[in-house]
């Protein structure tokens, strides 16, 4: 159990009638709409209940998730994953971007300026990168936006060079990237070979894509054209970067001429720029194989907490880790990871600043 | 109550002056220090002539054997061994590669000196021995000297 204020990589407010969407669509979209010009193809899973969300437990009104989540927790900050991440999915692109910008205002004026322990992810519609550069550098002005948040399901892999532009915009305003699993088996099945019959196997598989963009992205170069970018890979897992990380790297021995535009290793690549969300954190018989997993990828460096709130497959904070797990690697994963990955103010700082405010971590908004 | 200290700009990736590994491995390879001797044994290989450009032998040292290959006229011995999983190295094949490069641009180089170890083809600059697979990958390098009758000699 932390002691210490703890960052949640991972939480899900979704529309309401609190806070709907639709008032924050772009007036010159609303037609559109209505003549069914925002649909998405869909990939025929979903989950057994209903819904992805526990049955004990919304996310619909900031107020409320402060004391249910923030303040339950003692989380000091908690990143938006929001819908919006699959807007690239709209079939109409200029829909699309209207659903972005929607999914962008939202969360400012309802969720980010509600409390300040609430971060946000740009949507963007990676199919647009004009468009999606220009909300980019619209949204990056608020000091909450630390990241974009993209679908695993996509028209290409993440490595290939339609998106430079994109990247180029968030690698200029300091805004990681997160990768999180939406909607994977709509445009293409979840499997190289062919499509899945149920959420088990789709849920299972989610990590083939996060695998198929995690190579893509170091192989193409994506890290040497942005030396300074990050991406988050969200809710995909974790042991599977052992493998791939250990089979590219003993094929780049062999096969690196043709790959010349990499300089370094693969896997020097990958702790620099590649970070991993914990949740949902893998259950092995023996606990301890995990923190040799966590060895393996040097968790100290590159894995961050979530808890995925209030999604069914969530992990509690209190819980999740096994109780051997050093101190030293909780406080790096639970807060020291992420604060470094987003540029938040030091554990150190963080704790001093809740001693002299008090119990209750309140806005200014509210304050005033 | 003052503001907490921010920092303003994602850490960086820690590369700092880090020397990129396929860099500083392309840069030895430029550089193509000499061999030194070291023993001062001697085998002879074959007449000169009998080795032409683009052409090797294997020269049994005792050990695993010297591989000693004609690169454009002059001649270059490495060690018969490939460091990784201990492969007969020589019996590999002659290439050129890409030296490292801006993304999406090819730099082919080194026409004739790349020798891929025959087994998961890692790629070694015959001329400095230098691997270019990672920071320290290399071969040992010997000294190939003709003597009076023309013969290649190699020098250990």
């Amino acid at each position: 159990m932390p002691d210490f204020p703890i960052i949640d990589m991972d939480i899900h407010p979704r529309e309401s009638r609190l806070f709907p969407l639709e008032p924050h669509i772009p007036e010159y979209a609303r037609e559109a709409l209505n003549q069914r010009l925002g649909g998405a193809p869909q990939n025929g899973y979903g989950n057994p209940t209903g819904s992805a969300d526990r049955r004990d437990a919304v996310c619909v009104d900031p107020k409320q998730t402060a004391i249910d989540h923030l303040d339950r927790y003692n989380i000091a900050y908690a990143v938006i994953q929001p819908p919006g991440m699959t807007v690239a999915l709209t079939n109409q692109i200029d829909v699309g971007n209207a659903l972005a910008i929607a999914w962008n205002d939202w969360q400012i004026e309802h969720w980010l300026n509600a409390d300040a322990r609430y971060l946000g992810s740009i949507c963007v519609n990676m199919r647009d990168p004009k468009a999606a550069v220009e909300e980019i550098k619209r949204c990056a002005k608020h000091p909450q936006m630390k990241q974009l948040c993209i679908s695993g399901e996509s028209d290409d892999l993440y490595g290939h060079r339609r998106y430079y532009p994109i990247y180029e915009a968030a690698a200029e305003h300091k805004l990681a990237i997160t990768i999180h699993p939406g909607r994977e088996g709509s445009l293409n099945s979840v499997t190289p070979i062919g499509r899945v019959s149920n959420y088990f196997e789709w849920h299972t598989l989610i990590p083939l894509t996060y695998q198929a963009h995690l190579v893509s992205l170091v192989a193409e170069g994506v890290f040497e054209k942005f030396p300074s970018l990050k991406f988050i890979l969200c809710e995909g897992g974790i042991a599977w970067l052992c493998h791939t990380m250990w089979r590219m790297e003993k094929n780049f021995k062999g096969l690196r001429s043709t790959v010349p535009w990499l300089k370094r290793l693969p896997s020097e690549y990958i702790f620099d720029h590649i970070r991993l969300t914990t949740q949902p954190l893998e259950e092995p018989q023996k606990s301890e194989h995990l923190l040799q997993i966590f060895d393996m990828v040097k968790a100290e460096k590159t894995v961050c907490f979530a808890t995925d709130f209030p999604h069914w497959d969530f992990d509690d904070p209190d819980r999740v880790f096994p109780k051997s797990m050093s101190d030293h690697l909780l406080r790096r994963i639970m807060y020291e990871n992420s604060a470094e990955t987003f540029g938040l103010p030091t554990l150190e700082e963080t704790i001093r600043r809740k001693a002299s405010v008090g119990a209750t971590h309140a806005s200014p908004a509210m304050a005033g | 109550m003052s503001e907490p200290t921010r920092l303003t700009q994602l850490i960086p990736t820690g590369y700092g002056n880090e020397d990129p590994a396929i860099a500083y491995a392309f840069r030895y390879v430029e550089e193509a220090k000499p061999p030194v001797s070291r023993s001062g044994q001697r085998f002879t290989v074959c007449h000169r002539d009998e080795l032409k450009p683009g052409e090797r032998r294997i020269v049994d040292d005792g050990k695993q054997g010297i591989g000693v290959f004609n690169v454009e006229g002059k001649f270059y011995a490495i060690k018969n061994v490939c460091p990784h999983a201990g492969a007969e190295l020589c019996r590999g094949t002659i290439h050129a590669t890409h030296k490292p490069s801006d993304v999406g641009e090819f730099a082919p180089a080194y026409h004739g000196r790349i020798l891929r170890c025959p087994w998961h083809g890692w790629e070694f600059d015959v001329v400095s021995g230098k691997g270019l697979y990672d920071r320290n990958g290399r071969v040992a390098t010997y000294v190939v000297e003709i003597d009076e009758a023309g013969n290649v000699v190699v020098v250990t």
